[in-house]
C-alpha cells in the first residue's frame, strides 16, 4: 500500500481530492484539526460505510480478508440484514486488495457469503466499478458524456491516450495506466472530469493532462 | 472563499455551506445551528413531521418531482415490519452534480435530513445509497458519520430522545438504473441493479421486503430547514404548485457554470444571461436541456421564454428533470450531443426488457451511422418509430428516457441531420463542428 | 417465490368456503376467474393465449419481456399480463391495435440481433419467436446494423446453449434458482451485453433437473445435446405416455420418428411432477429404441435348439403342458417395470396353475433426490416405474439393490418356473433348468432363459397401452408410442388368453378389459376404470375415499 502524504495530493492517487480551488487535503474533509491515517478500519460499526479504495498498488495474489481486512468484513456484515447485502461491499474490498475482481475472487465472496459463484459472477459484471481483469496502476476514466463532451472531452481523451502511450481499455507497456472512456462522472460543471483511481480531477484541458501523467509517474518510482 | 461562482440572485438554503471547508466539521454544523431541527422533530410526532413537510410542498428532488410528505403518509402508521429509509445517493443523470457537491460540503446537513426522515415514517434505519465513484464523498460522509455518532446525533437513543435511528452509508459499484428507486433497492440488497414491476410500491414491500421510502439527497437536505422554519416558510420561493428552491446544476456553454440555489420558478434566460455570466465567448444560444439528458430539448426560442418550475419547462415543451441544465451554443454538434446522450443509455441500460435492451443500443447504432455520414433520411422515420416504441413499455423509464432526446432532436435540429445524411456529404453543406474538437 | 400450487380442486374440502370470484371482460368476453388471477390466466379460460416470453405458470414472473403487454381501459400505460391481477368490471383488450402495435414493436426488437438461423436450428417448428413473428410481427426487417455475435457454449449436462437465439426471458436462471435450487446459470454483463453463463467452467455437471431448462426455454437458445439434429419439430409424433425410470411417475410425452423414440419430454401434470421431470428419466428413452428383440415365440425342441414358432402353436403346446402339471407350485419372477394389466395377468395365471410364490426385484438407489422448488417431485428410491403395483398385487421384493440375487430358489425349482420381463442379467444358462415347465416371457433373450421350454415375446410399454401405479398410488395411463417389432404381444394380452383357456373366464380384447378385470378382482385398483383415468392418472378408490395422495404432501 502506498503511503500518504500531507498536503500533497498527486503523492497519494488513492484519496480522492480535487484539483484547483476545489482541492480537498485530507485535513479539510475531516476538519483542520485532523490528522490520522486513512479509516482503514472502516468506519463506525453500524453506519459508516467500509470505503473501498482504488489503489495504485495492486497485490492480485494478496491472501482476501485476513487481518485488518478480516476485520472489516466483518463489520460489513452487520450493516446489513442479509448476509447478501454485503456482496457489493465486500466485493469492493477484495477489489482494493487485489485490483480487480477475478473467477479466485468471486468464488470465494461466493462462499463467505453463502451465494453461488454463478450468481456472483452475475452481480459482478452488472456493475462497471469492478474490474473483471487486472488493469494499469491508475485507471484514468475520462468522462465523454454530454456536458462534458461539449466542452472537448473527446480531445482530453485522446490526449490521455498520447501521453499515456496507450489504446483505449489497454494498459500501457509499463503497466502504469489503463485509460477508459467513462459515462458521467456528475462533475458536469466542472468539465472535463476525470477520475484516477480513486480521485476525480476536474476542469481538466487538453493542457493539463502531460503535467497530471507525468507527476502519476513519478509516484511510481 | 467563493463557492466556484455565487450569484445575488440565488437563495440559498441547502447551500448554505458550499465552499466553506468548515462546514463539514461537526462543531461548526452544530454551532451554526445544526441538528436543531432534528431536535424539534422529535419534539413533534412523527406524523406531525409529515405534515409540516406537506404543508411546504416539497416535491421529490431527484426528477420525479412527487410530493415528500405525500410519499412519507403511503408509509404504514403502525410498524409491524422493520421500515426503511434508502436516500437515494446514486446521482449519474448526465448533467446533474449537485448531491455531490451536498453531501461533501455539508454532510451533516443529509444525515440531520435522513434522521428526521427516517423518525417521520417510522424506520430505525437508513441507508445512504452513495454512487461508488464518489471516494471523497463517501469518504466525507463517512468522517461525519463517524463524528455523529461519537456525538450521540446518530445510533441509540438519540439525544436522549429515546429514539434509534441507525445511519449506514452503501457504496454502489457503478450503474446508472440504480438510481432508479426500485433498481437502488435491488442493488441495496446485494443483487444486479434490476428495477422491479410496482405494484407492490416500496411503501409496501419494499428493501428486503419491508416498508420503504425513497428520497433523493437533495429533498432529505431541504427537510431539515423546512422542519426548523416551518411550511409556509419554505412556501415564500417558488409558485404554488412547485414552492421552494432548487439546486440548479448548470453545464455546457455558459462563463460560470455550477450549482445555483434558486427560486423554482426562475426564468431560464436570466438563469443564463445573469446567473452564469452569459454565453461563454459572446456565442449565441442554440439549444438548452433543462432536466438532464433524459428530457426532451428546447430550442434557444423555446428557451428563451421557459420558467424554471415542473409546470414551467412542460409548457415550454419539456420537463425539469432535476434541474440540470445543459446549455449548448451555436457551435455544438446535436447530432453527435444526441448520440452521445443514447449512447450513454445503450451503455446503463440493464437489460431487463425487451424494448430497452435492443432498442437503446438499436437506437445508438443508427445515430452513430449517421454521425458517421453514413444515414439515410428514411433512418430518422425509424428512429422516431422506434424510440416510440420504447416509450411506456418498460418496467422503468429508462427506456422512455431515450425518445425525448432523440425525438425533439430531429424535430427541432433536422437540418443538422440532413446535413449529415449520405446525400448531403458530397455537395459540401457545412457542418457545424464543436470547438476544441480536432 | 414458490411454485403455483395445484390447481385440480381438492377432492375433500365441502366445507370450504367458496373463493372469492372477479368477473371482467377480455375482447368483448365477459370472463368471471377467482380473486387474484392474472390478466394472462383469465385469458387463457377463454382460449385466449396472449403471447408471452419471461412467464412460466412454474417460475416467479419479472415481467420483463414486454410482450404480454395488454389494453387496460383507464390504464395509462399498456400493462403487463403475466402480473396485474383481474379486477371487477376490468376491460382488457389483448388484440386491439395498441395490443399489437406493442407486441409488433417488441418483436421487432427481438429479431434486431437475432441470427434468423431457424433453417439450422433445433427448436425451428416449435418456437415462440419463429410463431409471434409469424403470427403478428413486421413483414420486413428495419435492422440493418451488424448483429450482436455471442457463439455458441457447452454447459455441461445434457444442455447446449446458442447465445445469440437468446430472448433473455430468464426462464432458466429462474428455474435453476427457483425450482432446482442450485443457482448454476446467471445473466453475465447488462444492457444489450447481457448474456446467459454460468460460473465459468463450472457448467451444470452434477445438476439433476437442469434438462428442463431445454424444455422452459422458449426459443432455440438451449437445446438438447442429445437431439441436436435429430429430427425436426414438425416431424415428430407426441405420444402422451408414463416416465418408466423411477416410481414417481412423472408425465411424459414420446416424441417419436420413423418408430423410434426421438426424445422425452415432461407433460404438464400438477399432482405428480408439474412441469418438470429429472435428466435420469429424460435420457432413459434408447432401451425403447433396441433393435435385438425377441420377434417370434420359441419353443425348445427335444434336441435344445429353440424353434420359432406361431403364437397357436407356441400356446397350445404351452397349455397342454400347463394342464398336466396343474398343481405343481409355481414360482414366477416378475418386473416392476410390467403394467399394472401385465402383472395382473400374470397373477391370475399363477392362480389358475394352482398358486404359488410370485416375486420381483427391483433397482433401489441409496437416496431420493428431491426437486427442492417442487418437492413432491423426486427422482424416487424406487427405480422402477410399478413397484408400488407390484406390492398392491402382493408380490414379494427379493434381491439386492442392484436388483440381483434373491432368486435362488426359483432357479433350483422343480415346478413351474415363469418369469416376466426380468432379464435375468445375473443368472446363467442353468437357470430354471431343473423346472418342469419353465416359460420366459420378455423383450430380449438372455442367457438365462436358455433353458426356457417356451420363450413369448411381449411389447415394452412403449409400445403398448396400460397403467403404471407410483408411489403414492396413483394409477397413470400411457399409450402405444412405437410398433412392436415382430410377432410381440403385450403381456395382459399373451397371459389373458392362457388364462382364459386355462379358466374358462373371458379373455381380455383391450389394456381397457385387463384393467376392468384387475379392478374388480384387486381392491386396492378399485373404483377406476380408465375413461375416469384420463391423460393424468387418478387415485383408487376404496370404500368411497380417495387413498391420499403423496403428490400432494399430505
Amino acid at each position: 500500500m502506498s503511503g500518504r502524504s500531507k498536503g500533497a495530493p498527486f503523492k497519494n492517487p488513492g484519496w480522492a481530492g480535487n484539483t484547483g480551488e476545489f482541492d480537498l487535503s485530507e485535513a479539510q474533509v475531516r476538519g483542520d484539526d485532523f490528522v490520522g491515517e486513512r479509516p482503514k478500519h472502516g468506519g463506525h460499526a453500524s453506519g459508516a460505510g467500509t470505503l473501498p479504495y482504488m489503489l495504485a498498488d495492486k497485490e492480485p495474489e494478496a491472501r482476501l480478508f485476513e487481518g485488518e481486512y478480516q476485520q472489516r468484513f466483518e463489520k460489513i456484515l452487520t450493516r446489513y440484514p442479509t448476509k447478501r447485502a454485503a456482496l457489493l461491499p465486500t466485493l469492493g474490498l477484495a477489489q482494493e486488495i487485489r485490483g480487480h475482481v477475478n473467477p479466485e475472487t468471486m468464488d470465494r465472496v461466493a462462499e463467505l457469503l453463502e451465494l453461488s459463484p454463478a450468481y456472483v459472477r452475475g452481480v459482478t459484471t452488472f456493475y462497471t466499478m469492478y474490474n473483471k481483469a487486472p488493469v494499469g496502476r491508475y485507471l484514468v476514466q475520462v468522462c465523454t458524456n454530454i456536458s462534458c463532451n461539449l466542452c472537448g472531452a473527446d480531445e482530453v481523451l485522446a490526449t490521455f491516450l498520447r501521453y499515456t502511450d496507450t489504446e483505449l481499455g489497454e494498459t500501457s507497456e509499463d503497466g502504469n495506466f489503463t485509460v477508459i472512456e467513462a459515462e458521467c462522472l456528475a462533475a458536469c460543471g466542472f468539465p472535463t472530469c476525470v477520475q484516477i483511481n480513486s480521485r476525480y480531477y476536474e476542469n481538466v484541458t487538453p493542457a493539463d493532462v502531460q503535467k497530471i501523467v507525468e507527476q502519476l509517474k513519478k509516484v511510481g518510482d | 472563499m467563493a463557492y466556484p461562482y455565487v450569484s445575488d440572485k440565488e437563495a440559498r438554503v441547502v447551500s448554505q455551506g458550499f465552499g466553506d471547508p468548515k462546514q463539514r466539521r461537526i462543531d461548526t454544523y452544530v454551532e451554526r445551528g445544526g441538528y436543531g431541527a432534528l431536535k424539534k422533530a422529535f419534539g413533534l410526532s412523527p406524523d406531525a413531521v409529515v405534515d409540516v413537510v406537506k404543508a411546504s410542498g416539497l416535491r421529490g428532488r431527484g426528477g420525479a418531482g412527487f410530493p415528500t410528505g405525500v410519499k412519507w403518509s403511503f408509509m404504514p402508521k403502525q410498524p409491524t415490519k422493520p421500515h426503511y429509509l434508502l436516500c437515494n445517493a446514486d446521482e449519474s443523470e448526465p448533467g446533474t452534480f449537485k448531491d455531490r457537491e451536498l453531501m461533501r460540503w455539508n454532510p451533516h446537513q443529509l444525515i440531520e435530513g435522513c434522521l428526521i426522515g427516517a423518525y417521520a415514517i417510522r424506520a430505525k434505519h437508513v441507508y445512504i445509497y452513495c454512487r461508488g465513484e464518489f471516494f471523497e464523498t463517501n469518504q466525507v460522509l463517512a468522517r461525519a458519520l463517524e463524528d455523529a455518532y461519537a456525538k450521540g446525533y446518530v445510533g441509540k437513543n438519540i439525544l436522549g430522545s429515546g429514539n434509534d435511528i441507525d445511519v449506514t452509508v452503501h457504496q454502489g459499484a457503478g450503474a446508472y438504473i440504480c438510481g432508479e428507486e426500485t433498481g437502488l433497492m435491488s442493488s441495496l440488497e446485494g443483487r444486479r441493479g434490476l428495477p422491479r414491476v410496482k405494484p407492490p410500491f416500496p411503501a409496501a414491500y419494499g428493501a428486503f421486503g419491508m416498508p420503504t421510502t425513497i428520497n433523493n439527497v437533495e429533498t432529505l437536505c431541504a427537510v431539515p430547514h423546512i422542519v426548523a422554519n416551518g411550511g409556509d416558510w419554505y412556501r415564500q420561493w417558488g409558485s404554488e404548485k412547485s414552492p421552494g428552491t432548487k439546486l440548479f446544476c448548470v453545464s455546457g456553454h455558459v462563463n460560470k457554470p455550477g450549482n445555483y440555489e434558486l427560486p423554482l420558478g426562475f426564468p431560464l434566460a436570466s438563469l443564463i444571461e445573469d446567473v452564469c455570466g452569459g454565453m461563454r465567448d459572446g456565442n449565441s444560444l442554440k439549444a438548452v436541456i433543462p432536466g438532464g439528458s433524459s428530457v426532451p430539448i428546447l430550442n434557444a426560442e423555446e428557451a428563451m421564454s421557459c420558467k424554471l418550475d415542473y409546470e414551467g419547462c412542460v409548457t415550454a415543451g419539456s420537463m425539469l428533470g432535476c434541474a440540470s441544465v445543459i446549455v449548448m451554443d451555436h457551435t455544438t454538434d446535436i447530432v453527435k450531443a444526441v448520440r452521445r446522450m443514447v449512447d450513454f443509455y445503450a451503455h446503463e441500460s440493464c437489460g431487463q426488457c425487451t424494448p430497452c435492451r435492443e432498442g437503446s443500443s438499436w437506437t445508438a447504432q443508427i445515430m452513430r451511422r449517421i454521425e458517421d455520414g453514413d444515414g439515410t433520411e428514411a433512418d430518422l422515420d425509424t428512429l422516431m418509430q422506434i424510440t416510440q416504441q420504447m416509450v411506456g413499455t418498460t418496467i422503468c423509464v429508462l427506456s422512455d428516457s431515450v425518445a425525448p432526446p432523440v425525438q425533439s432532436s430531429i424535430k427541432k435540429f433536422r437540418g443538422e441531420y440532413l446535413a449529415r445524411m449520405k446525400a448531403a456529404r458530397s455537395t459540401e453543406v457545412p457542418v457545424a463542428v464543436p470547438a476544441g474538437v480536432a | 417465490m414458490s411454485t403455483t400450487p395445484p390447481t385440480s380442486a381438492p377432492t375433500a374440502a365441502p366445507s370450504a368456503p367458496a373463493p372469492a370470484t372477479v368477473t371482467l371482460t377480455i375482447d368483448g368476453q365477459t370472463v368471471t376467474v377467482p380473486k387474484g388471477t392474472t390478466i394472462l390466466e383469465a385469458a387463457k379460460t377463454i382460449g385466449t393465449k396472449v403471447p408471452h416470453y419471461c412467464y412460466h405458470p412454474g417460475l416467479s414472473s419479472p415481467a420483463m419481456c414486454r410482450l404480454c403487454l395488454v389494453e387496460v381501459e383507464g390504464a395509462p400505460k399498456p400493462q403487463p399480463g403475466c402480473v396485474t391481477t383481474v379486477a371487477d368490471n376490468q376491460v382488457v383488450r389483448t388484440v386491439s391495435d395498441k395490443a399489437l402495435g406493442n407486441r409488433q414493436g417488441v418483436l421487432e426488437f427481438y429479431l434486431v440481433n437475432h441470427p434468423l438461423d431457424c433453417p439450422i436450428c433445433d427448436m425451428s417448428g416449435e418456437c415462440d419467436l419463429q410463431n409471434y413473428v409469424h403470427a403478428e410481427g413486421r413483414e420486413h426487417g428495419r435492422g440493418v446494423e451488424p448483429k450482436r455475435v455471442f457463439g455458441r457454449d457447452d454447459f455441461g449436462g445434457d444442455v447446449l446453449f446458442y447465445g445469440d437465439r437468446c430472448v433473455m426471458c430468464t426462464r432458466c436462471v429462474r428455474f435453476m434458482s427457483e425450482v432446482e435450487k442450485d443457482e448454476r446459470l446467471t445473466v453475465v454483463e447488462r444492457g444489450n451485453r447481457s448474456v446467459i453463463d454460468t460460473f465459468f467452467d463450472e457448467g451444470l455437471d452434477g445438476t439433476h433437473w437442469s434438462g428442463n431448462i431445454v424444455d422452459i426455454c422458449p426459443v432455440g437458445a438451449l437445446v438438447s445435446k442429445a437431439f441436436l439434429h435429430k429430427a425436426r419439430a414438425w416431424d415428430l409424433e407426441h405420444t402422451p405416455s408414463v416416465c418408466a425410470s423411477c416410481s414417481q411417475g412423472c408425465n411424459v410425452e414420446l416424441h417419436t420418428r420413423d418408430n423410434v423414440v426421438q426424445r422425452v419430454k415432461p407433460r404438464e401434470n400438477l399432482d405428480v411432477n408439474g412441469w418438470w421431470m429429472c435428466d435420469y428419466g429424460r435420457a432413459d428413452y434408447e432401451w425403447m429404441n433396441e433393435g435385438d428383440r425377441i420377434e417370434a415365440p420359441l419353443v425348445r425342441q427335444a434336441d435344445g435348439s429353440s424353434k420359432a414358432v406361431a403364437w397357436k402353436e407356441a400356446l397350445g403346446g404351452l397349455l397342454a403342458r400347463a394342464k398336466e402339471l396343474q398343481g405343481r407350485p409355481v414360482k414366477a419372477v416378475v418386473s416392476a417395470r410390467a403394467s399394472n394389466e401385465d402383472l395382473g395377468a400374470l397373477a391370475e395365471l399363477v392362480g389358475a396353475l394352482g398358486g404359488g410364490e410370485i416375486v420381483y426385484r427391483s433397482p433401489r438407489s441409496a437416496e431420493e433426490i428431491v426437486l427442492q422448488g417442487f418437492p413432491t417431485l423426486a427422482r424416487r428410491k424406487d427405480l422402477a416405474p410399478n413397484v408400488k403395483g407390484a406390492e398392491l398385487l402382493g408380490m414379494h421384493r427379493v434381491g439386492a439393490d442392484d436388483a440381483t440375487g434373491g432368486l435362488d430358489k426359483v432357479r433350483a425349482h422343480d415346478g413351474i418356473v415363469v418369469v416376466l420381463g426380468d432379464a435375468l442379467a445375473d443368472q446363467d444358462e442353468r437357470f430354471g433348468a431343473s423346472a418342469a415347465l419353465y416359460v420366459y416371457v420378455g423383450t430380449q433373450l438372455p442367457v438365462a432363459a436358455r433353458a426356457a421350454h417356451v420363450v413369448l415375446p411381449v411389447t415394452t410399454h412403449a409400445e403398448q397401452e396400460g397403467t403404471f401405479t407410483n408411489h403414492a398410488g396413483r394409477v397413470q395411463r400411457f399409450w402405444p408410442a412405437l410398433t412392436a417389432p415382430g410377432m410381440a404381444r403385450p403381456a395382459w394380452l399373451v397371459l389373458g388368453a392362457l388364462v382364459g383357456e386355462l379358466s374358462g373366464e373371458a379373455v381380455p380384447r383391450t389394456a381397457a378389459d385387463a384393467y376392468a378385470a384387475l379392478a374388480e378382482a384387486v381392491p386396492a385398483f378399485g373404483g377406476l376404470a380408465y375413461p375416469k383415468l384420463g391423460a393424468r392418472g387418478a387415485l383408487p378408490m376404496i370404500s368411497g375415499a380417495a387413498v391420499s395422495s403423496g403428490a400432494k404432501g399430505a
